[in-house]
């Protein structure tokens, strides 16, 4: 494989990292909001968080992003194809980020929310200051982990018509009659992303542990 | 798929995305026009027509749609996908024609409008180059052959195997560029395809394939592919016009020539298929 081919695998992993974490960052995002409206004791909030995580983490990605893509132009909503393609990948993974934070949310010991009670803090405040960071804090190894299945997951989203590292192996193997090599590095690339991902998920827990503070 | 999930689907992505409306019942030469530019939905996995070389995406398709580009005054932008989210990408208007191209069949175009043809498309089969067992078309009764699903080349490898003595098994594959790679892996013994495609890829690579002779089932065409009604016509008729036009000056057949090695005698219309 010559080092044309392999730059050009970097270019595509480099977009793969981009799409990634866009949707990473997104997916925490919507994630974060989604478990506290769940874990929130109104039902207003509780049960459009619940259809919400039930859905996108129903139904497969792929078909996910296939709806996006060519469903909904016919309700005059015609994303562009790097649009869909993100948006597939947060909402997919916003549902597991939920539910991984949910969790987190669960653990808060009752004691500590009694205390915030008693020292006048409102929901909100409660909410920003108690038990999200105990729940992110809690729940970073599943968090890092999720993160990961979708940067693998974001191999999918060629089928919108984004050219990603999977996408770009695949296409330079069949013009240049070297599937094992060009496949091979792909692995590599996409193992080097994600020891890079994990890396910081060791970094973020270690700074975030109880321990140190 | 249920209305709450749909409903927050479309909420989230109001919410979420900044998208362009599309608008409806405009006629798409006009919008081409208007816009500078002609979206070509396609796959790259198909050479000689599209596929990427050292990066690039080349072939016949991307020089003749530069060339009608030039008769339409507008530039071409290309949008690809895998090949069976090519046809739903269409209707979606992802994109206002489709290269491809796919064989011109009644099925299709009970569905779809097809471009005056661009090449010829009948079907022959490719085998291991030195595979003494595979000399005629014939020779592969029995035996298990690669396709790429969805297309007409499956369905008519399919109708020729089935009228053999003791049928064909035919795998199906995403693509044809997976059913040559398990060709020359050993898994099946043929790929069948449209002539102009094994020929391209058994020059390409004449250590491992082999062309098998005489092309069988019925003659057919490749042409591009538009959306039926009325707001698509005037653009599929000026592609029609660009491209008998290019057929009369011989730029057609120099750009055939350059891809296929040979250039093709093709009806300037195909109005009822063979298949």
């Amino acid at each position: 494989m010559t080092l044309q081919l392999f730059g050009l695998l970097v270019e595509a992993a480099l977009y793969t990292i981009l799409i990634s974490a866009i949707s990473i960052v997104v997916g925490i995002t919507i994630g974060m909001g989604v478990a506290s409206a769940r874990a929130s004791s109104h039902r207003v909030l509780a049960w459009p968080a619940r259809a919400y995580v039930s859905f996108f983490r129903g139904v497969p990605l792929l078909v996910q992003l296939l709806v996006i893509y060519n469903l909904l132009p016919a309700i005059g909503l015609n994303v562009p194809s790097e649009v869909a393609a993100v948006a597939g990948l947060s909402l997919c993974t916003s549902a597991y980020q939920a539910e991984n934070l949910r969790g987190g949310f669960l653990s808060v010991p009752k004691g500590l929310l009694e205390s915030a009670d008693m020292l006048g803090l409102t929901p909100w405040q409660q909410l920003l200051r108690i038990r999200a960071p105990i729940a992110f804090r809690l729940t970073l190894p599943a968090v890092v982990n999720e993160a990961i299945l979708i940067l693998k997951a974001s191999s999918l989203v060629s089928v919108v018509g984004v050219v990603e590292l999977t996408k770009m192996a695949a296409d330079l193997a069949n013009s240049t009659y070297l599937p094992i090599q060009l496949y091979s590095a792909a692995g590599l690339l996409y193992f080097l992303i994600n020891r890079v991902v994990a890396g910081l998920g060791a970094y973020a827990e270690r700074r975030l542990s109880w321990g140190r503070r | 798929m249920n209305k709450r999930g749909f409903l927050a689907l479309t909420l989230g992505l109001g919410l979420a995305l900044a998208t362009s409306v599309s608008a409806y019942a405009e006629d798409t030469l006009a919008k081409v026009k208007a816009a500078g530019v002609m979206k070509v939905g396609t796959e790259t996995e198909f050479a000689p027509f599209d596929f990427i070389d050292a990066g690039k995406h080349v072939g016949l398709n991307v020089d003749l749609f530069d060339e009608i580009g030039k008769e339409l005054g507008v530039k071409i932008e290309w949008v690809t996908l895998p090949w069976d989210g090519v046809l739903p990408g269409l209707e979606a208007k992802k994109f206002d024609v489709v290269a491809g191209p796919a064989t011109i069949t009644k099925a299709r175009m009970e569905h779809y409008v097809f471009s005056a043809p661009i090449a010829e498309a009948t079907v022959a089969l490719m085998k291991r180059a030195g595979d003494k067992s595979i000399m005629k078309p014939e020779d592969i009764a029995g035996k298990t052959i690669g396709e790429a699903k969805a297309t007409a080349q499956l369905t008519q490898t399919k109708a020729f195997g089935d009228k053999l003595p003791g049928g064909v098994k035919v795998k199906e594959y995403v693509g044809f560029n997976e059913a040559y790679a398990d060709l020359a892996a050993g898994r099946v013994v043929a790929v069948g395809n449209s002539l102009p495609n094994i020929a391209f890829v058994a020059k390409q690579r004449p250590q491992t394939f082999a062309v098998v002779l005489p092309t069988f089932g019925v003659k057919t065409y490749f042409g591009y592919i538009g959306r039926k009604g009325a707001d698509d016509a005037s653009l599929m008729n000026a592609i029609d016009a660009a491209l008998v036009k290019m057929k009369k000056d011989g730029r057609m057949a120099t750009l055939q020539k350059k891809w296929f090695g040979v250039s093709f005698d093709t009806p300037d219309a195909v109005t009822t298929p063979n298949i």
